[in-house]
């Protein structure tokens, strides 16, 4: 397991990406469980640090992947895979 | 066929990105219409080949598999892997690393496809990297410095729309010009992700706040419309009808074409040859063979026309997600909608579709139950049995009709829970699946998959159905026994009363005809084959013709209507009432009726279940790699049909019902 945060700062609280609410944006904290999935996931774009927001909750969840300078991706996820994402809640 | 043995292919250019990155766009913008499609030997992956001009002199062009990373564990990956390294190529090229990569990135979603670059530029190949749908980009605020990248790289960036051609013609410069990535990009995955980090960092121009909001609320309420539990499926459902009626109404036309120009033809190879072996192989054998090839092309254009538009829109993709819930208790997955779903109209291109489906079990499950699917081909028998079955009640006649398509369907799905949780066992890992932006229909990409799925069809089907047709024509037609014992006598009898009763000499006639069809079909291999296998059939109720009926039906179903009219009646007119009549009104060798209630029932359920088509198990071995797939698929589907049938003719005889 990968942690993105600094080590030397206060680990910020991670939950579920689907408990995160419609509409709000996080951050990706732990994206890698050494699973298949994982690196799948993490190639389209589901890693450490990415900005994500939540567009659609239930099955299945929908998040778009925003980069920093605009654009990004859209991708469906299975509730169960999901729920094995972590995320830090932005703001 | 060879072309990597032509002199003037001055060298390979491969194609490389993620999927949905207007790859192939490029591809048909490079290459025009000289394209042509293989595999990967060894895989299931397609391999699309054409040609590119560059500084005067002729490379060849291969678009390989879209893949977001080149380490993942999947086919794709290992087969864009294997083709960088050098050690693979397509069937029938001599595999060399190529002479040039073209990495194809889409500018709206930059800093992903930078990783997929940095991975790439690990091979140290002469390498170009494209920044595609810098149209689309511009319009969502979004800028990137390609000479920047360049300068980085140390290898030349082209930023182009590869959709409205804006600077593609820039690309074939850059290609001459190509060399090999100077970045030090490390050696690990994290190594791969900050290169493209960093590299994003110093290329992407700040975006103005929240310049796609207004784009994202849409795309949002779309998604969440699409993917509704309910609305979902009602958006789904009317998508669908519409799809399959704009293919059952509009194919109608051509085939029916395609049906009178094949009956021109072999009526004219009828009139124009001397009459023998060579004029009935010609007419009955090649000229119906290719005809009964050539009229599933309209379906299975059409089908894939209208899929691929579908899949340019980007709603196939939230679909998946919809269909996925239903599948699911089934060991299946939304990926394998879109293959049983073809498998309706053809279980050939529903087979060929599964190449989607990403879960290898998933995939082969899928491909095994397909064929339960009932397909256009077994229209016919449908139609023949229900009527007999039901010749006062046009409603029971729907009714049973509907009911043959739910039998089928279920059946598929009740097999594939029961191989998902058996010899495919394994846990059906959950979707994950890019939502593309929502787009226009792309008509002109969709036209050429449609022709080329089509070429495929024609090219690898047709020469396998062809040889089965000519295989069954000389089987019904040998050994040549002459005129039957009976007929001599009616001739005769005809000759003679030719001059005072005409019309009787020609029913005379007729009659004798008749009895000699019959004769020769009993008589011929297919005849005798018939009479030894009919009793492994008899618990089901068939006799010797409805025997040969189900052993001709083999090479394609709809023979079972022909066969059967040809045996009772020595002609082939089925569309005639009487004849129709006739078929229902058969006897048995004994006397008694061929067809009934008890057999009409196991008749139905035995074509509903059974495996009785060639093609489709030869595709099923190319697809699911092994010829023991096919086999399993045959042995399942033809003993499934085989209890079923029987469980309904013994109980319908024990309980007086039939």
């Amino acid at each position: 397991m990968v942690s993105a945060s600094d080590p030397t700062q206060p680990q910020p609280v991670t939950i579920p990406l689907t408990q995160l609410q419609r509409g709000r944006k996080g951050r990706i904290a732990l994206a890698d469980d050494a699973s298949p999935d994982s690196a799948m996931l993490r190639a389209m774009g589901l890693k450490p640090q990415a900005e994500v927001r939540i567009c659609r909750l239930g099955q299945p969840c929908i998040v778009a992947v925003k980069n920093q300078c605009g654009g990004g991706c859209r991708i469906g996820l299975d509730r169960s895979i999901a729920d094995r994402v972590m995320v830090c809640p932005a703001d | 066929m060879n072309e990597a043995a032509k002199p003037e292919l001055a060298g390979r250019i491969a194609l490389l990105g993620n999927p949905n990155v207007g790859k192939t766009t490029l591809f048909n913008r490079l290459s025009g219409s000289r394209h042509k499609t293989s595999n990967f030997p060894g895989t299931t992956q397609e391999a699309v080949l054409g040609r590119i001009t560059v500084d005067g002199v002729e490379h060849q062009l291969v678009d390989l598999p879209g893949i977001y990373a080149l380490n993942l564990d999947s086919s794709e990956s290992s087969v864009c892997r294997a083709v960088l390294n050098g050690n693979l190529a397509p069937e029938g090229e001599a595999p060399a690393k190529p002479d040039t990569l073209v990495v194809v990135a889409d500018s709206t979603n930059l800093l992903r496809n930078l990783a997929l670059v940095a991975e790439a530029a690990r091979f140290k190949l002469p390498t170009v990297v494209v920044l595609n749908m810098v149209d689309l980009a511009r319009r969502r605020g979004i800028h990137a410095d390609e000479s920047r990248l360049s300068e980085i790289l140390g290898c030349p960036v082209v930023a182009m729309s590869a959709k409205s051609g804006e600077n593609v013609d820039s690309l074939s410069g850059a290609i001459a010009k190509a060399t090999a990535p100077t970045a030090a990009v490390g050696d690990s995955e994290a190594d791969a992700e900050r290169w493209a980090d960093e590299t994003y960092s110093a290329i992407a121009a700040p975006a103005p706040e929240d310049i796609d909001d207004d784009h994202d609320a849409l795309t949002d309420r779309l998604d969440r419309a699409f993917t509704h539990p309910v609305l979902g499926i009602i958006a789904f459902a009317a998508i669908m009808t519409g799809l399959f009626w704009v293919i059952f109404s509009l194919a109608a036309y051509p085939m029916d074409w395609i049906d009178a120009i094949f009956a021109s033809l072999g009526g004219w190879v009828e009139a124009t040859l001397p009459e023998g072996a060579v004029r009935d192989l010609l007419a009955n054998g090649v000229v119906a063979g290719i005809g009964g090839t050539v009229i599933f092309l309209p379906q299975i254009c059409l089908l894939f026309l209208l899929i691929s538009l579908l899949e340019s829109t980007g709603y196939l993709a939230r679909a998946a997600f919809v269909i996925d819930r239903v599948m699911r208790p089934f060991g299946l997955s939304g990926h394998s909608f879109v293959p049983l779903l073809s498998s309706h109209a053809c279980a050939l291109p529903g087979i060929m579709a599964c190449r989607a489906i990403p879960d290898r079990r998933d995939r082969l499950a899928t491909i095994l139950v397909a064929p339960f699917m009932s397909c256009s081909a077994r229209i016919p028998v449908y139609v023949l049995l229900v009527v007999i079955l039901f010749p006062e009640s046009p409603t029971m006649q729907a009714v049973a009709f509907a009911g043959c398509y739910i039998i089928g369907a279920l059946a598929g799905l009740l097999s594939a829970l029961i191989a998902r949780r058996s010899f495919l066992k394994g846990k059906s890992s959950g979707m994950a699946l890019e939502l593309p932006s929502y787009r226009a229909a792309d008509l002109v990409l969709s036209l050429k998959t449609s022709a080329e799925r089509g070429w495929v069809f024609l090219k690898k089907a047709g020469t396998v159905i062809l040889a089965i047709s000519i295989l069954l024509w000389w089987l019904g037609a040998y050994p040549n026994v002459g005129p039957a014992p009976e007929s001599e006598a009616l001739r005769t009898q005809a000759a003679q009363v030719e001059t005072v009763d005409p019309d009787r000499a020609e029913q005379l006639t007729a009659e004798a005809d008749i009895l000699d069809e019959r004769y020769a079909t009993q008589r011929s291999y297919l005849g005798r084959i018939g009479s030894t296998i009919q009793p492994v059939f008899a618990p089901l109720g068939y006799d010797r013709q409805l025997t040969i009926g189900v052993m001709a039906s083999f090479a394609a179903r709809e023979v079972f209507a022909t066969t059967m009219a040809v045996q009772v009646a020595g002609t082939d007119e089925i569309e005639d009432e009487g004849v129709q009549n006739a078929i229902a009104t058969a006897q048995r060798d004994d006397g008694t009726p061929v067809f009934t209630t008890a057999t009409s029932w196991s008749l139905l359920i035995y074509y509903i279940l059974a495996m009785q088509c060639l093609p489709t198990l030869v595709v099923t071995a190319r697809e699911a790699g092994g010829a023991k797939w096919a086999f399993l698929q045959l042995g399942w589907m033809c003993g499934t049909a085989y209890l079923s049938a029987m469980i309904v003719y013994q109980t319908l005889r024990a309980t007086g019902l039939g």
